[in-house]
């Protein structure tokens, strides 16, 4: 079974008078230990769609399921429940908070959760991501690599099924993303973990098992 | 336990924590504007209380006395030995004081005369303090003479003066009391000085407090003035205390009112300051509520942010208040210790408390604004 699936989702905005159709009768799906890579022009899609798979955003038309359950009508904050449990964010900006610490922004996902205390994992998921002599210092005394780094690591803190990237090599050079895809590839296998990544850098398609064009809102096979 | 231990706890507060450690500036002048506001409601409360309490003093114990004369309508011309018995049997346990009075000239080493009141009553110390000498509980014989007349006199004690061609021992000194109080050229004898006088000039009676005083004058005016009738004038300024209390009341309410006003212009401060973070850390909230952190704990976090600028906003305000209202204190009433009695502390509790409930409710729209943010439009930024 998918761990997440979208079944002929349609998106739409409304920008003022202009109604937009970002998504139109979208088929998608991720599997367990697989990564599937989102190419496409600007302005086609990507992001939205990794909104919905997110769980951050609700489609206009379609299903949305986890692991074959609907949730196409849960509430806020049954989909935060969802994300919290299941789903790992890693962003093309990093957006760590700079007054934490490496591990204390690994174990924000955990943190409101004072029923377990998360900061032997959030060591153990900075040593694998090769900044265990890291672990006390903030984002800004960090290299751009560093941070995305530990923003993998956040993301894999609540042991989630799906792991998604929004061009998440967007804002390092070549030899920084090309390690990131290393770890990401590493850890998809140890986690065991679907990733979905969005982006335009072609680099990435070497490490992807299945690749999904979007263009203009369609998924062309 | 240290205290980032126990924050550790609160995941919200100690978020919270952080999060005003960022932009220390701005935190501050949140804070400054709490505490001029705190200082404002405590200091004008303080004020209030030290002004009733300095008005209190000055009446003095006037309010526990009822002053009797005779009336227009008596038929001597003074108050009689029976109605004095009659007052007695009236007043209970209170202090019973009938006076006579003169008035004399003194002379002094050089020749130069000096014009005294003379009064004479048996319980002196009942109306008198005395700064030098004693203070008989019955003048029986010898005298008390105010302070300045015998420094005009240049007298001592043991020293005599002359009243009706009779000779009298000073025995002690007669302290001038404020307000409309005694003491003042006086020249106090046994009531057997003045025995040319058949009747008493008035009588006073000292009660326990205010409200028995009014009892007593009431309950003389039933005995003694039928109808329209006022064989004996009676007066009590217990009327006047509460004229005065319910001035002092109304004076504290409008400046409580006007402390408020700067508490409600500090909380707008707050809520502008909690707005402002929220909207430039929005894509940040966005980060949180992606991850699954849920909108009530961002609410809190939110809460406990402006909470804690009122707490420590709220504590700094009354820490300056203290010393707000210690010099008030030394202004008004001399004794600036008299900030930490309860009537002024419970000010600065008011003013602390204000400070925590206007910092929550401020902080209350901003986290709910926030909390509800959906979490793509938040990540747009
Ligand atoms: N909240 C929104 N309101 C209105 N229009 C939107 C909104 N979000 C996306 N769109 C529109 O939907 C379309 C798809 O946007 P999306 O962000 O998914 O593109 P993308 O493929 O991620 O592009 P890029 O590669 O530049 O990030 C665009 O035309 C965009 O203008
Ligand atoms: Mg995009």
């Amino acid at each position: 079974m998918s761990v997440v699936e979208l079944s002929d989702v349609v998106k739409r905005y409304r920008n003022g008078q202009e109604l937009i159709e970002a998504l139109k009768r979208v088929d998608f799906h991720a599997e367990r230990g697989e990564m599937v890579t989102v190419i496409g022009p600007s302005g086609s899609g990507k992001s939205t769609m990794l909104n919905l798979v997110g769980l951050l955003d609700t489609p206009t038309e379609g299903t949305v399921r986890l692991d074959g359950q609907d949730v196409t009508d849960f509430s806020e904050d049954e989909l935060t429940e969802e994300r919290r449990s299941g789903i790992g964010f890693v962003f093309q900006a990093f957006h760590l908070l700079p007054m934490l610490t490496a591990t204390e922004n690994v174990e924000l996902p955990s943190m409101w959760d004072t029923s377990r205390d998360r900061r032997d994992r959030a060591i153990d998921l900075l040593q694998r991501v090769g900044l265990g002599d890291r672990l006390d210092h903030t984002p800004n005394q960090l290299s751009g690599g560093q941070q995305q780094r530990v923003a993998i690591a956040r993301a894999l803190i609540n042991e989630p099924d799906i792991l998604l990237a929004d061009e998440p090599t967007g804002n390092l050079d070549q030899d920084t993303g090309r390690t990131i895809l290393d770890e990401l590839t590493r850890l998809k296998e140890d986690e065991n973990i679907a990733i979905v990544s969005v982006t335009h850098d072609e680099q990435l398609v070497d490490y992807s098992d299945r690749i999904v064009r979007l263009v203009d809102g369609v998924i062309e096979q | 336990m240290s205290i980032t231990e126990l924050l550790w706890r609160f995941p919200s507060v100690q978020m919270a924590w952080r999060n005003l450690g960022r932009n220390r500036v701005r935190t501050a002048l949140a804070m400054l504007g709490i505490v001029i506001g705190v200082v404002a409601i405590a200091s004008l409360g303080i004020a209030g209380v030290a002004i009733q309490q300095q008005a209190t003093a000055n009446l003095g114990s006037l309010t526990d006395e009822v002053m009797i004369s005779a009336g227009p309508d008596s038929p001597e011309d003074g108050i009689t030995e029976e109605q004095v018995t009659d007052i007695r049997s009236v007043a209970g346990d209170a202090t019973v004081v009938p006076e006579k009075t003169n008035h004399t000239t003194l002379e002094t080493r050089d020749g130069r005369e000096v014009f005294v009141g003379v009064t004479g009553l048996t319980q002196a110390s009942a109306m008198y303090t005395v700064s030098e000498g004693e203070n008989p509980d019955r003048l029986q014989s010898g005298a008390l003479l105010s302070n300045s007349t015998a420094q005009q006199l240049d007298l001592e004690l043991g020293d005599p003066v002359e009243y009706d061609g009779q000779l009298y021992r000073i025995r002690g000194f007669v302290e001038s009391q404020g307000g409309f109080g005694r003491g003042g050229r006086e020249l106090v004898l046994p009531v057997s000085a003045l025995s040319e006088q058949e009747y008493y000039g008035s009588v006073t009676i000292i009660t326990e407090d205010g409200d028995q005083a009014q009892e007593v004058a009431n309950a003389l005016e039933a005995r003694f003035n039928e109808g329209d009738d006022e064989v004996l004038s009676v007066t009590s300024f217990a009327a006047a205390r509460e004229n005065v209390g319910s001035f002092m009341n109304t004076l504290n309410l409008a400046l409580l009112g006007i402390g408020s006003i700067s508490l409600v212009v500090a909380s707008v401060a707050i809520l502008n300051v909690m707005l402002m973070s929220t909207i430039e850390r929005r894509g940040e909230i966005g980060v949180l509520r992606a991850v699954g952190i849920r909108r009530g704990e961002i609410l809190r976090m939110i809460l406990a942010e402006a909470t804690f600028l009122g707490i420590i906003g709220g504590f700094g305000g009354a820490l300056a208040s203290v010393g707000v209202g210690l010099v008030i204190f030394q202004l008004v009433t001399n004794d600036p210790m008299l900030i930490f009695s309860w009537p002024s502390l419970r000010y600065l509790l008011l003013g602390f408390g204000f400070a925590v409930v206007a910092s929550m409710l401020s902080g209350l729209y901003p986290a709910w604004k926030a909390a509800n943010d959906p979490p793509v439009e938040a990540l747009r930024g």
